[in-house]
């Protein structure tokens, strides 16, 4: 597995994203096809993006990262660029036994994106740094 | 913030493809404001690692695309091989090196790149990647050093503007054959870097010292085998290898060469 998706889910994805703009819902068979790949990632994936759970963080620079706020109360953050996400699933499943292609919270940015239900906040230059070291601090 | 990579791969490591074909003197017919995917520099201590990034800095350099950013952990002791006669001083000032003396301080210095003042980089080198993985760093660590390497060079290409993208080369030492650990870190890293190249030392003649390079743009275009000689006064040259395909039951020492 690489950092990008297979072709197969990157389509899916697309035409998720069409059908979001122009019925403003996803179909049924979409999301059939959605769980039939991701499993149970998928339902709480799609409960994350319904509670509103993830933020695309930017800073004028125009870098920019996610964070997802996990059903257990903790952020995780999820790089914008490629597949990454801080939580212990991503480090186990995906990276470790590579078992799975993408945790929920990976799984929930791209759908934000898809739904179009991304929250969004500014920060300073200085801030998005201390966020995107945020692996460092945890380990202190 | 779809990963960039279809369009990327059969560009597969534009820089370090020119850097290999400047000996065969190919047409300039090729499109050079295109880079790479990411590219991984894969070899044993002296298999011309240093050497190769450093050419293809100065390769980048001369295409006045933009400066170019060269991360080491310490400074080049002495020019590496194969510069020697052909260096320009004004391609020089183009590099700009740093050298984060810590794992630590790398982080910071990618994590904070968009602080940096100044025009956004056309290519990021990084020498000696094992140096700033630890002993067994478990793979959240190898995956969030290769993830922000990538962030990086995506946030220079989102600067420097549409067509404009920024590149990525990493050197890697390779370690002794059947060790777990660095099996697992290398199929993780090739995750993150999905052109490969592969340097082996080969049988030198009497004074000089010959490369055999090895380039796999991740499945998705042919495999190329280069030859990479050290002239004993010190000249660099690039020729494709005689037979075109590598046949990997015919080299022994690059079990891990081929993809699962
Ligand atoms: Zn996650």
């Amino acid at each position: 597995m690489a950092v990008t998706l297979p072709a197969v889910v990157e389509e899916l994805l697309s035409e998720m994203a069409a059908a979001v703009r122009e019925t403003a819902r996803i179909p049924d068979e979409h999301l059939s096809s959605l769980k039939f790949i991701f499993g149970s990632s998928a339902i709480q994936a799609l409960d994350l993006v319904d509670r509103q759970s993830i933020t695309l963080i930017s800073s004028p620079s125009g870098r920019h990262i996610y964070q997802v706020l996990g059903s257990s109360g903790k952020t995780y953050t999820c790089m914008a660029s490629c597949h990454y996400c801080s939580c212990p699933a991503f480090a186990f499943s995906v990276l470790r036994k590579s078992e799975s292609l993408l945790c929920k919270h990976l799984l929930a940015v791209y759908l934000s994106q898809v739904m179009r239900t991304c929250q969004q906040l500014s920060v300073s230059d200085k801030q998005l740094t201390d966020m995107l070291l945020i692996e460092k601090k945890q380990e202190a | 913030m779809r990963p960039r990579l279809d369009r990327d791969v059969l560009r597969m490591a534009e820089t370090l493809r020119r850097v290999l074909s400047r000996g065969s003197a190919v047409g300039t017919g090729e499109d050079t404001a295109e880079v790479g995917p990411p590219l991984l520099l894969l070899g044993a201590p002296g298999s011309g690692k240093t050497a190769l990034l450093f050419a293809a800095a100065l390769e980048a350099a001369g295409e006045g695309r933009g400066p170019v950013l060269f991360l080491t952990r310490r400074p080049l002791q002495s020019l590496p091989r194969g510069i020697g006669g052909a260096l320009d001083p004004l391609r020089l000032q183009k590099i700009r090196f740093q050298y984060p003396p810590s794992t630590g301080e790398l982080l910071r210095l990618l994590c904070s790149a968009h602080e940096a003042p100044g025009p956004a980089p056309s290519l990021l080198l990084l020498d000696g990647l094992e140096e700033y993985l630890a002993k067994d760093p478990g793979p959240q660590e190898a995956a969030y050093l290769a993830a922000l390497l990538l962030d990086t060079v995506a946030y220079f290409s989102h600067r420097r503007g549409p067509n404009r993208d920024c590149g990525l080369m990493v050197a890697l030492q390779t370690q002794e054959e059947g060790d777990n650990g660095n099996a697992l870190q290398l199929a993780l890293l090739q995750r993150y870097f999905p052109a490969q190249c592969w340097l082996q030392p080969d049988a030198p003649g009497p004074g000089e010292c010959r490369i055999r390079a090895c380039l796999e743009p991740s499945g998705l275009g042919p495999r190329t085998e280069w030859c990479v000689t050290f002239q004993p006064d010190g000249e660099m040259k690039i020729t494709r290898w005689p037979t075109q395909a590598c046949d990997p039951s015919s080299d022994k020492s690059s079990s891990s060469g081929d993809q699962p």
